[in-house]
C-alpha cells in the first residue's frame, strides 16, 4: 500500500467519523475509462494492516481490500503473536463488518425494556440525551451513581475509560470478561509474587503437561500457541514433543494429546501435588532450580506426605501406574512444561490448584528457560486483577438503586451468569447505554444505543494478552469507510466529555481519537530529536504496530516460600444425590464466550470435536447415556439447583461418566438473525458463589441431573455418527 | 499418471501430527472462495457446501479413547475418477496437475460427485444468496456458482494465477512459498503445506518424501496430489 | 394330447374385422382411461416444472447420494424396453408362430419404454436448460462433449436403439397400414395413405418385406444387448463400491430381458382382455412365454448369486460394508425382490398348469417387474449411501416430486399406448392372416405346435 493512499483513507475515515455521514465506499462508482486513483483499482487488491480484537489475544491481521470493499482477513506475517496465522474467529470478523442486522444509527428505546422497540435518532440528539443524564449527577455531586462496564480493555481504550470515570468522579468501572485470566494473575501472584501473565515456550518444550489449559481453542493466545504446538510436534528434526492432557473432558486441545488423564473434577490440583511428591521422593527434581528458588526438597516433601500415590490415585480416579509414569516422564524429559487452564481454575480450589501446577514447573527447573515458562512482555496492560470480586458489589449497588446511569460496552447480559443477579440488577438501573454495533442481548436491555464502529472500521491499539516476551502494541486502522451512521466508542466518550466540559473536557485534550492514538505511540517510541514522526507513524501502520522491542528481562521466582499450595476438597453447588453429574461449561471453539455466534461462518463451522453445526448440545459419556436411556441427538433436560435447560444430547466418548459438558456461546436473545434464539446458554445453570470460595469464580463447580425428554433434539452434525467410528475403513 | 507439460505440479502436504482440528482453514476457505453460507436445514439435508472439511474419528473406548482429525479437500488426483465421467469436460485436468472445474460448462449430472471417492465435490442443490451487505465480501477473483452446478476445492487457483502473473511480469518462475492457498495460509499449526511437487527442493516435495507419508484411499490408484503425514507417537491408543 | 391353437379358418374380412377391432370408434371407457392417464401425466409434468423452477433441492438427493429414483427409472425403463424388440425379434427368427398376435404390442412397447426411459437422464440434470451441451454440435467455442463418459455412450446407444426399434415397428406395420387404409375414411385415410407408402401387396413387395424384416430382426438384437451393457457401464466403470463389478453388463442384460418378458406377458393378458383376442392368445402361448420366463429367472438368480458371492468371498471392507448396509437397511424390499424375481417364478413356472393360468401368470409377471424396479434401486442407492469416506455417509429418501415424476412416467407410457392402440392396428393383421393361410400343426416334442410351412 502506498503511503498517500493510506493517508487519504485515514483522514477521510477520521473525518467521516466526525461528520457521521451515511455514505460508504460501496456505493461509490468506479470510473471505468479513466483509470481510477490508487486504493481503488479494479482487479487489484490492497492490503491494510490492522489487529483482531475478537479475543484478547490481539493477533495482527492484513485485510485484502478491493474496490473499496473488505474481501478477506489474513494473518499479519510480521506480527510476533500470530506470525501470519489466524483462528476461525479471526477469519470471520469480516462478517461483523458486513452483518445484515447491524445497528444503523443511534437508537432510543420506545417500547418496554427488552421489547426491542427503538426509534432512530440523530447523533446530536443521542449525545444530548446521554449528557442530559450525566450532567445532573455531576451537578448534584452524585457522580458515583455512574457505572461503566466494559470487557478487558487495553492500551488507549483502557486509558480513555479510566480517564472518563476518574474525571467524572465515579470509581465504578468494571472491566469484566467471563474468561479473563484474572484467576491466573492471582495464582501467579501467589506462586511468583508478581501478577504478570506467563508466556509458555511450547515450541521448544519436549514434554507438555496441560491441566485443562485449552490453548488450541481459547486459552490466553490460541493462535500463538497453536503455532507453537505445531513446532513442538514436528518443528525439530529429531525431537517430537510429547503431550499429556489432564481434565475430566477431552477438549479440542486434549484431543491432540498423546495421553489423556481423565482426572475427577476438582482433583487436578491434588494430582499436581501427587506428581510433585513423587518427583521429590524419587529425587527426579532439578536441584539447582530448587536452590535458586529458595526451596529444599526435604521441607517440601514433608508438606506433601498427604499426597502419596495411593491416596492421589483414589482422589483423582486414575491408575497409580499412570500417575507415576507421567510424573517420571515429566521430570526426566527436559525441557518439560506444565500449564493450568480455566476448567481447573473455575473450581472452589482453583487458585491453589493452578499454583500447585506452577510448582511442577519449579521442580523441573522450567522457569525462565527455553521450553519453559517466562513472564510475558505485556507491561502496558495490567487490567484489574479481581474483576470478579468487584462484580458482586457493583451488582449490589445496581440492585438497591445506587446506580442511576450504566454505560455498557460489550454484551455482559449474555456473558455474565444470571446467578450473580447482574441481569435483574441492570434492569433496576434507570438509564442504560449500550455501545453495541449489533442488537445483542445487552442492547435489547438498553435505553440508548450508541452504535460503535466494527473492528475493521476503527482506529485503535491492541496490546496482545499474554503475548510474546517482547512488549507488543498492535495498531488498528479503518480498512473501509464506515458503512453506517455509527461512531467509534472512544470518539463518543471524548465528545461526551467535551460536552460535559470543565474538568472532564480538560481530561481529554485531543480533538480526535486517532490524534490521541498517534500521540500515545509517539510517547511509547520515545522519538529521537529531529525525527519525522509522520513517516514513523505511517511505517508503524504499514507493518501493523510496534513490534521490535527488547525482550523482557524479568523472570519468575518461587515466592511462596515453603508454604505450598493446598487445594482443599472441591465444593459443588447441588447435592450428589439430587444432582449426580458434574457440569462443565467450556468456551466454544467458534464462538469464544458467545461473541462469535452472530457470524454465519462460525455457526456453519462444525464444532471440531462434536461436528455439530448451528446449535448447542450437551456432551454425555456413552455409558452414562445408556444408563439414562439417552440416544445420540435426543432432546434432554439438564437441571441444576439454579435452573434448567433443554438441548440435544451428543454421545461423547471423551468425557468422564460422572461429567456432562455444555459449550458457551449460544442462547442469545438478540445478536441478529443468525444467533437469535439459537441453542441455549449454559450460564443459566451455573452457581455464582459457593461458600468458602467467595473470592473465586466457580463456573465449573455446579452439579446437574439429566433426563431424556424425546428423540426430537433437532441436532445437526456435519459428520455421520456411525461413520465417525469407522476410521479403519480409510486406514488412518 | 499422465504427462504434465508444465514446470509446476501443485500439491499439498497435510501433517496429521500438527493438525489440531481447530477449523481455521475451513472458514478461510469459505471466505476466500465465495463458498455459500448454508443454514441448518441445508446441512441437515446433507447439502453442506464447504470445500474443505475436518473429519473427526473416535478410536477406542473411554478411558482409552482418542479423537483423530483428518482435513479433507479435493485431492487433485492425477488419475481423477471425476474427470472421465463428466460428459461435457466441466471437470478436467490442467497441465499443472490441478483438477479444474468449469462452472459455466457443468450441466449438473452429478456423475462426478458419485465417482469422487473422497466425496469432496459439492453440488448447488440450492441457488445461494448473500443477504446484503454480506455480499460485499464476495471475492471478485472467483465467480459465485449458480444453482445446479458442481463445485469443489480448486487449490485456490485464483492465487496461483495471480502469482504466475506477478512472476511472469518479472520473467521468472513462481518461487517456493510464493503461492499459499487460504487454508494453508491461516493454519496456525502449519499442518498444511502447499507448493510445487515438480521441484524436488520445494518444502512440499521434501515433506512428501517423509517416511510418515501416505495418501488417502491409495489402493484406488487415483494418485492424489495431497500427501498426508501420519500422526506420530500417540502410543496410549 | 393336442388342442387347436387357433379357431377354424375364417374369411379374410372376418379376420380383418376382428383384428382391427381396436380401431373402432372409442367408447366412453376409453375416454375415461385416457383422461385419467392424461391427468397423472399433467401432474408429473407440473412436478418436473416445479423442480426446474426451484432446483434439485426439491429432490431427496444429497451428498453422497447424488443419484436416486430418476436414474432408477432410467435403468428400469430401458430394461423394460428389451421386451418387445428382443422377444419379437427372437421369436421372428425362430419362426415361432404363436408370436404373431403379440408382435405389434411388444414392438410398440419397446419404442415407448425407450422414449420414457430416455427422458430421465435429462430430467435429473441440475441445469436441464443446457442439456444441449451434451450434444456434439459444432459451436464457435469449439466445445465438444466428452466421449470418455459413459453418459455419452448411453446417449449414443439409446439414440440408435430408439431409431432402430421404431423402424422395426414401422416396417412390421407397413402391410397392416395398407389394410387399414383400404377400410379407412377421413383423416385416418390420409394418415394411413401417407404411412402405407403405397403398399399394394404385390408378390415382389412381399419378398422384399420378408427379407427386410428378417434382417431388422437380426440387427436389432445386438443393439438391444449393447444398450443395456452400456447402461450397466454407467455403474461398472466407476470406482463406487458395489458398482465397480465386471458382471454388471451381462447381469443387466439378463435383468432387462427378465423384466421385458414379464412386461410382454402382462401386455398379452391386457390386450387379450381389451380386444377380446382369447381365440388368438391361448393358454398355449402363455405356456411358452412361461417357459422362456423360467429360463431367464434361473439365469438372473445365477447372476445375482455370483455377484453377491464374489463380494462376500473377497470381503473387501468397504464393499462388504455397503452390502451389510443394504441388507440391513432395506431388508424388506430386498426380500420382496428376491421373492418376486427368483423364488416365485422359479417355483411356479415349473408347473404347466400354473403357466397356463392367466391370473397366476399376471401375478408373477407384475411381481417380477416390481422386483426389477427394487433391484435397480438397491444397486444405485445403498452403494452411494456408504461410499468410501465413512464421515460423509448419508441416506436418501425420494421426495414427492421424484415420486410424482415417476408416476407421470408410468402414466405417460400407458397413455401413449392407449392412443396408439386407437390409431394403429394393435394386432399384426397380415402376419396372422399369412399364418392362417399356411397353417398346419407339426409335432414338436409331446405337443403339436402350429408353424409355417416354410417357403422352400
Ligand atoms: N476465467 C475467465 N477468463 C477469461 C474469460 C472468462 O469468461 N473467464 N473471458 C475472456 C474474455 S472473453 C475476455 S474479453 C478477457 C477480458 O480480460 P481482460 O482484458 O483482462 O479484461 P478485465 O479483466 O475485465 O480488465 C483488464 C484490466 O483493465 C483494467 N481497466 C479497467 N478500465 C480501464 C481503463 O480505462 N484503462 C486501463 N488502462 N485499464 C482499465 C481493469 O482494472 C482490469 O484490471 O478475459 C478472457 N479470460
Ligand atoms: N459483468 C461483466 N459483463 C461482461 C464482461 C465482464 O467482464 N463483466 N465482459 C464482456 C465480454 S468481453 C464478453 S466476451 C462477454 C462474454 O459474455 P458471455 O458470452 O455471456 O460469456 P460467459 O458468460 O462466460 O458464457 C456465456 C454462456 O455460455 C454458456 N456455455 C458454456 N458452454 C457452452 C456450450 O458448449 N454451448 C453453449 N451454447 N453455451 C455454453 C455458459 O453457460 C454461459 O452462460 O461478456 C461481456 N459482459
Ligand atoms: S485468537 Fe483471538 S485475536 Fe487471534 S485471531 Fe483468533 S480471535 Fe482474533
Ligand atoms: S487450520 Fe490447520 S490445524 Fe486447524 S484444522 Fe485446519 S489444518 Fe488442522
Ligand atoms: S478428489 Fe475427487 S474431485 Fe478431486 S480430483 Fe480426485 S476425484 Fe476429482
Ligand atoms: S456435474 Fe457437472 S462436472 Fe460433474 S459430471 Fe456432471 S457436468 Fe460434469
Ligand atoms: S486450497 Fe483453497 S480451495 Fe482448496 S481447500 Fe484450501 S482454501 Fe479451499
Amino acid at each position: 500500500m502506498k503511503r498517500r493512499t493510506f493517508l487519504q483513507l485515514g483522514t477521510m475515515t477520521a473525518a467521516s467519523a466526525w461528520l457521521a455521514g451515511c455514505q460508504s465506499a460501496n456505493e461509490k462508482l468506479i470510473p471505468y475509462l479513466v483509470p481510477p486513483d490508487e486504493g481503488v483499482t479494479p482487479g487489484r487488491a490492497e492490503y491494510y494492516a490492522s489487529s483482531c480484537r475478537f479475543c484478547p489475544a490481539g493477533c495482527g491481521i492484513l485485510v485484502r481490500v478491493s474496490e473499496g470493499r473488505a474481501k478477506k482477513v489474513e494473518g499479519n506475517p510480521s506480527h510476533p503473536v500470530n506470525r501470519g496465522k489466524l483462528c476461525a474467529r479471526g477469519q470471520a470478523i469480516l462478517q461483523e463488518l458486513y452483518h445484515p442486522d447491524r445497528v444503523q444509527q443511534p437508537l432510543k428505546r420506545s417500547g418496554t425494556r427488552g421489547s426491542g422497540q427503538f426509534t432512530p435518532i440523530s447523533w446530536t440528539e443521542a449525545l444530548n440525551l446521554l449528557v442530559g443524564h450525566l450532567a445532573p449527577l455531576q451537578r448534584e455531586k452524585q457522580s458515583d451513581l455512574l457505572a461503566f462496564m466494559t470487557p478487558l480493555l487495553s492500551g488507549t481504550l483502557a486509558e480513555l475509560v479510566t480517564a472518563f470515570m476518574d474525571s467524572f468522579g465515579s470509581p465504578h468501572h468494571l472491566a469484566f470478561d467471563l474468561l479473563a485470566p484474572d484467576w491466573l494473575r492471582v495464582a501467579l501472584q501467589r506462586s511468583f509474587g508478581q501478577p504478570i501473565l506467563p508466556w509458555y515456550d511450547i515450541a521448544e518444550a519436549r514434554y507438555l503437561l496441560s491441566f485443562g489449559a485449552d490453548f488450541v481453542e481459547h486459552h490466553l493466545s490460541p493462535v500463538q500457541y497453536g503455532f507453537a504446538f505445531g513446532r513442538m510436534r514436528q518443528g525439530r528434526d529429531t525431537v517430537r514433543g510429547h503431550f499429556t492432557y489432564v481434565g475430566a473432558r477431552m477438549s479440542l486441545t486434549g484431543a491432540s494429546a498423546d495421553r489423556w488423564m481423565p482426572a475427577r473434577t476438582g482433583s487436578e490440583g491434588k494430582l499436581a501435588l501427587g506428581m510433585a511428591r513423587l518427583i521429590l521422593a524419587e529425587s527426579l527434581y532439578d536441584a539447582g532450580a530448587l536452590k535458586a528458588n529458595g526451596l529444599t526438597a526435604g521441607k517440601l516433601l514433608a508438606q506433601l506426605d498427604d499426597y502419596d500415590l495411593p491416596r492421589v490415585a483414589a482422589l483423582t480416579g486414575l491408575a497409580q501406574e499412570t500417575i507415576a509414569e507421567v510424573a517420571r516422564e515429566f521430570a526426566t524429559t527436559h525441557p518439560a512444561l506444565a500449564m493450568a487452564g480455566e476448567s481447573v481454575a473455575f473450581q472452589t480450589n482453583g487458585q491453589e490448584a493452578v499454583s500447585a501446577v506452577q510448582l511442577l514447573n519449579v521442580l523441573v527447573g522450567s522457569l525462565n528457560r527455553p521450553g519453559g515458562v517466562y513472564p510475558a512482555g505485556d507491561l502496558l496492560s495490567v487490567p484489574p486483577k479481581k474483576a470478579f470480586t468487584e462484580l458482586s458489589p457493583l451488582v449490589e449497588r445496581m440492585r438497591d438503586g445506587r446506580i442511576q446511569v450504566a454505560l455498557v460496552q460489550g454484551d455482559p447480559v449474555h456473558t455474565i451468569p444470571p446467578a450473580t443477579g447482574f441481569q435483574e440488577a441492570l434492569a433496576k438501573v434507570p438509564f442504560v447505554v449500550s455501545f453495541s454495533s449489533l442488537m445483542d442481548d445487552t442492547a435489547l436491555e438498553a435505553d440508548l444505543i450508541l452504535p460503535d464502529h466494527t473492528a475493521l472500521e476503527s482506529w485503535g491499539d491492541v496490546v496482545p494478552l499474554a503475548g510474546p516476551r517482547e512488549s507488543v502494541t498492535g495498531l488498528m486502522q479503518p480498512v473501509v469507510t464506515p458503512l453506517l451512521d455509527t461512531r467509534p466508542f472512544p470518539e463518543v466518550l471524548m465528545a461526551t466529555a467535551h460536552e460535559l466540559g470543565g474538568k472532564m473536557a480538560e481530561a481529554f485534550p485531543y480533538r480526535s481519537y486517532p490524534e490521541m492514538l498517534k500521540d500515545e505511540m509517539k510517547k511509547q517510541i520515545g522519538l529521537a530529536k529531529g525525527m519525522d514522526f509522520e513517516a514513523v507513524w505511517v511505517e508503524l501502520l504499514r507493518q501493523g504496530g510496534l513490534f521490535e522491542t527488547p525482550k523482557g528481562e524479568r523472570g519468575y521466582r518461587w515466592s511462596g516460600g515453603t508454604s505450598l499450595p493446598k487445594p482443599g476438597e472441591p465444593k459443588f453447588a447441588g447435592d450428589e444425590k439430587g444432582f449426580p453429574l458434574h457440569l462443565q461449561v467450556y468456551p466454544s471453539t467458534a464462538f469464544y464466550d458467545g461473541r462469535g455466534a452472530p457470524l454465519p461462518w462460525l455457526q456453519q463451522l462444525p464444532d471440531p470435536v462434536t461436528t455439530v453445526v448451528w446449535g448447542s448440545w450437551v456432551e454425555i459419556n456413552p455409558k452414562t447415556a445408556t444408563e439414562l436411556g439417552i440416544g445420540f441427538g435426543d432432546l434432554v433436560e439438564v437441571v441444576s439447583p439454579l435452573g434448567s435447560l433443554r438441548l440435544p444430547a451428543v454421545i461423547y466418548p471423551g468425557i468422564r461418566p460422572d461429567v456432562v459438558a455444555i459449550p458457551l456461546g449460544q442462547g442469545h436473545r438478540g445478536g441478529g438473525r443468525y444467533a437469535k434464539g439459537r441453542g441455549a446458554n449454559p450460564l443459566a445453570l451455573v452457581a455464582a458463589k459457593i461458600d468458602g470460595a467467595e473470592s473465586q469464580p466457580v463456573w465449573n463447580a455446579t452439579r446437574v441431573r439429566v433426563t431424556r425428554i424425546s428423540e426430537k433434539g433437532e441436532l445437526v452434525t456435519a459428520g455421520n455418527p456411525q461413520g465417525s467410528y469407522r476410521s479403519e475403513l480409510i486406514e488412518i | 499418471m499422465e504427462k504434465l507439460t508444465s514446470p509446476y505440479r501443485w500439491g499439498m502436504v497435510v501433517d496429521l501430527d500438527r493438525c489440531t482440528g481447530c477449523g481455521a482453514c475451513v472458514v478461510a476457505c469459505q471466505a476466500e472462495n465465495n463458498v455459500a453460507i448454508c443454514g441448518k436445514k441445508e446441512i441437515a439435508e446433507g447439502r453442506d457446501m464447504h470445500w474443505l472439511r475436518i473429519e473427526r474419528f473416535w478410536v477406542g473406548e473411554y478411558p482409552n479413547v482418542r479423537a483423530r482429525f483428518l482435513p479433507v479437500l479435493c485431492q487433485h488426483c492425477h488419475d481423477a475418477p471425476c474427470e472421465p465421467v463428466c460428459p461435457v469436460y466441466a471437470s478436467y485436468h490442467n497441465p499443472e496437475g490441478l483438477n479444474g472445474q468449469v462452472y459455466n460448462r457443468c450441466v449438473g449430472t452429478r456423475y462426478c460427485g458419485n465417482n469422487c471417492p473422497y466425496a469432496v465435490r459439492v453440488f448447488n442443490f440450492y441457488g445461494h444468496e448473500w443477504p446484503k451487505p454480506l455480499d460485499n465480501q464476495l471475492s471478485p477473483d472467483i465467480t459465485v456458482r449458480p444453482r445446479g452446478v458442481m463445485e469443489k476445492c480448486t487449490f485456490c487457483i485464483q492465487r496461483i494465477r495471480r502469482a504466475r502473473e506477478d512472476a511472469g511480469a518479472e520473467g521468472r518462475q513462481i518461487r517456493d512459498g510464493e503461492v499459499q492457498p487460504a487454508c494453508a495460509q491461516t493454519c496456525p499449526a502449519e499442518a498444511l503445506v502447499f507448493g510445487n511437487l515438480a521441484d524436488p527442493a520445494s518444502r512440499v516435495a521434501r515433506l512428501a518424501r517423509s517416511p510418515r507419508r501416505f495418501r488417502l484411499l491409495e489402493h484406488l490408484g487415483t494418485h492424489p496430489s495431497v500427501y498426508y503425514l501420519k500422526g506420530g507417537g500417540r502410543e496410549h491408543v | 394330447m393336442s388342442e387347436p391353437a387357433h379357431p377354424v379358418t375364417k374369411s379374410a374380412t372376418q379376420l380383418n374385422d376382428e383384428m382391427l377391432s381396436s380401431l373402432r370408434t372409442p367408447t366412453w371407457k376409453w375416454y375415461g382411461l385416457a383422461l385419467f392417464l392424461g391427468a397423472v401425466v399433467a401432474w408429473g409434468m407440473a412436478a418436473f416444472s416445479y423442480q426446474v423452477y426451484t432446483g434439485m433441492s426439491v429432490t431427496g438427493l444429497d451428498r453422497p447420494v447424488m443419484w436416486g429414483v430418476y436414474i432408477v427409472n432410467f435403468v428400469f425403463w430401458i430394461g423394460l424396453s428389451h421386451s418387445g424388440t428382443m422377444v419379437s425379434a427372437i421369436l421372428r427368427l425362430s419362426q415361432a408362430n404363436w408370436r404373431r398376435p403379440i408382435l405389434r404390442a411388444a414392438e410398440t412397447m419397446t419404442v415407448f419404454c425407450v422414449a420414457v426411459g430416455g427422458l430421465f437422464p435429462l430430467i435429473h440434470l441440475g441445469r436441464n436448460w443446457v442439456f444441449f451441451y451434451l450434444i456434439p454440435y459444432p459451436n464457435q467455442r469449439g466445445l465438444w462433449p466428452n466421449f470418455r463418459s459413459a453418459l455419452l455412450w448411453d446417449a449414443t446407444a439409446i439414440l440408435t436403439y430408439i431409431i432402430g426399434s421404431s423402424l422395426f415397428l414401422y416396417l412390421g406395420m407397413l402391410p397392416d397400414l395398407a389394410v387399414a387404409r383400404d377400410r379407412a375414411r377421413g383423416w385416418r385415410l390420409t394418415l394411413y395413405t401417407v404411412l402405407a407408402m403405397g403398399w399394394r401387396g404385390t408378390a415382389r413387395e412381399w419378398v422384399i418385406f420378408q427379407r427386410a424384416s428378417t434382417l431388422m430382426a437380426a440387427l436389432i438384437i445386438p443393439v438391444a444387448v449393447s444398450v443395456h451393457s452400456i447402461v450397466a457401464w454407467d455403474f461398472a466403470v466407476t470406482v463406487v463400491p458395489g458398482w465397480h463389478s465386471t458382471i454388471f453388463p451381462p447381469y443387466f442384460v439378463i435383468g432387462a430381458i427378465h423384466s421385458g418378458i414379464a412386461a410382454v406377458i402382462t401386455l398379452m393378458i391386457i390386450i387379450r382382455k381389451a380386444f377380446h383376442l382369447e381365440e388368438y392368445l391361448t393358454p398355449l402361448h402363455f405356456d411358452n412365454m412361461g417357459k422362456l420366463q423360467l429360463v431367464i429367472a434361473l439365469l438372473w438368480s445365477y447372476a445375482y448369486f455370483v455377484e453377491v458371492q464374489t463380494t462376500w468371498y473377497a470381503h473387501e471392507p468397504i464393499e462388504w460394508e455397503v452390502f451389510g448396509f443394504m441388507s440391513h437397511t432395506y431388508t424388506f424390499i430386498l426380500l420382496l425382490m428376491l421373492f418376486g424375481n427368483a423364488i416365485l417364478p422359479i417355483m411356479a413356472l415349473c408347473f404347466r398348469r400354473l403357466r397356463r393360468s392367466i391370473p397366476v401368470m399376471l401375478a408373477i409377471a407384475v411381481l417380477i417387474n416390481v422386483g426389477m424396479f427394487i433391484e435397480r434401486f438397491l444397486i444405485i442407492v445403498p452403494s452411494l449411501s456408504h461410499k468410501n469416506m465413512p464421515f460423509v455417509w448419508g441416506t436418501y429418501r425420494p421426495s414427492w416430486v421424484e415420486l410424482s415424476v415417476t408416476a407421470g412416467a408410468f402414466a405417460g407410457f400407458a397413455l401413449m399406448y392407449t392412443l396408439f392402440a386407437k390409431t394403429f392396428p394393435m394386432v399384426a393383421v397380415t402376419d396372422v392372416r399369412e399364418h392362417e393361410s399356411q397353417r398346419k400343426l407339426v409335432p414338436l416334442g409331446r405337443t403339436r405346435l402350429p408353424s409355417l410351412a416354410g417357403k422352400e
